[in-house]
């Protein structure tokens, strides 16, 4: 009787140690989970912010790698002139 | 109304609206660029002794345009001027580079600022610095050793020797060009693409015609005794003008 009884006291600590293990482990990966998502590079911290200049630029530029412009015959004397500089 | 303006050791000129919102995105490119101020971001970076460094996103945007046309011009337009691009590594606004390797980003900056400052724009117009411009709407330019172009959508930009002598470094020799051109405009479509493919195009001396024709972009080459070339792309571009109805 007392030793059935020792066995159920010592079935119930590791219960105990079993949960807090777990308990433990589910706490330590969720700190990790949130400082690697806040922290480390690579990780997604958020939707991307636009870096300040006009979207007609960003496109602009974007669009323009190493793409033709597009000219025609010269209608008019010209208010401006291209040199190297 | 045109105005002019001095801006990045050049003169501006800009129409198509009030001179002050282009000429605060000029100044802004030039304060964080200018090799000649000491305080400028690029002369605080050139001078720091870190390998790692955070940099601004404008910096960044600047740096990433550069790497961009090293690729694309296959190192022929190199912020580091042959000095050693593949050791330079830009993640957002992480710059990791060995100490002491200068950047020079004087190939992109400009061309930069003048599409940014042509898109402030309220409307029509156009902004050139330095003979390097961006249209919102036609645009006729003249051109070096006379002649003039309708710049119809995109940019304009001119690169060579005639202003400034011998000024523009072959990064494969890094040594200044021997180029059979004295000045070479491209029609691109921003200003970044007509300045980059211009200063690749004076570098490749003989092949820079048929390197423009290859990536559809109109080529104007005049060459150290004046005769002037000008590309398929170019040539064609012209002789197909839009019928009228």
């Amino acid at each position: 009787m007392a030793a059935h009884s020792r066995i159920e006291r010592a079935r119930g600590r590791a219960r105990v140690a079993k949960t807090a293990l777990g308990a433990l482990t589910a706490l330590v990966f969720g700190v990790a989970f949130v400082g690697a998502k806040t922290h480390a590079p690579g990780h997604s911290k958020g939707k991307a912010k636009p870096l300040g200049a006009p979207s007609s630029f960003e496109h602009a530029v974007h669009e323009s790698a190493l793409h033709g412009g597009q000219i025609a015959p010269a209608v008019q004397p010209p208010p401006v002139v291209t040199s190297s500089s | 109304m045109i105005h002019r303006f001095s801006a990045m050791g050049c003169e501006a000129v800009v129409a198509g609206g009030e001179a002050a919102a282009p000429a605060a995105v000029l100044e802004r490119w030039e304060d964080a660029f200018s090799l000649f101020r000491p305080d400028s971001e690029l002369s605080r970076v050139n001078r720091s002794p870190a390998r790692v460094l955070v940099v601004s996103p404008l910096f960044a945007r600047a740096l990433s345009a550069a790497l961009e046309a090293a690729a694309q011009t296959r190192g022929l337009v190199d912020p580091t001027l042959g000095t050693g691009v593949e050791r330079v590594r830009l993640t957002g606004r992480v710059l990791v580079r060995p100490p002491g390797l200068a950047l020079d980003l004087n190939g992109v900056v400009k061309a930069l600022a003048v599409d940014e400052a042509a898109a402030a724009l309220p409307g029509d117009g156009f902004v050139s610095v330095g003979g390097d411009l961006a249209v919102r709407g036609p645009v006729d330019v003249g051109l070096p050793g006379g002649g003039a172009v309708r710049v119809v959508r995109g940019g304009l930009a001119t690169s060579g020797t005639a202003t400034r002598g011998r000024h523009l470094v072959d990064s494969r020799t890094a040594r200044a060009s021997d180029s059979p051109w004295s000045q070479v405009t491209v029609s691109g479509a921003s200003c970044l693409a007509a300045d980059v493919a211009a200063k690749a195009a004076f570098l490749l001396g003989d092949e820079g015609p048929a390197w423009l024709d290859a990536r559809d972009m109109p080529g104007r080459f005049v060459a150290g005794d004046g005769g002037v070339v000008e590309n398929e792309t170019w040539a064609g571009s012209l002789r197909e003008a839009p019928a009228c109805t």
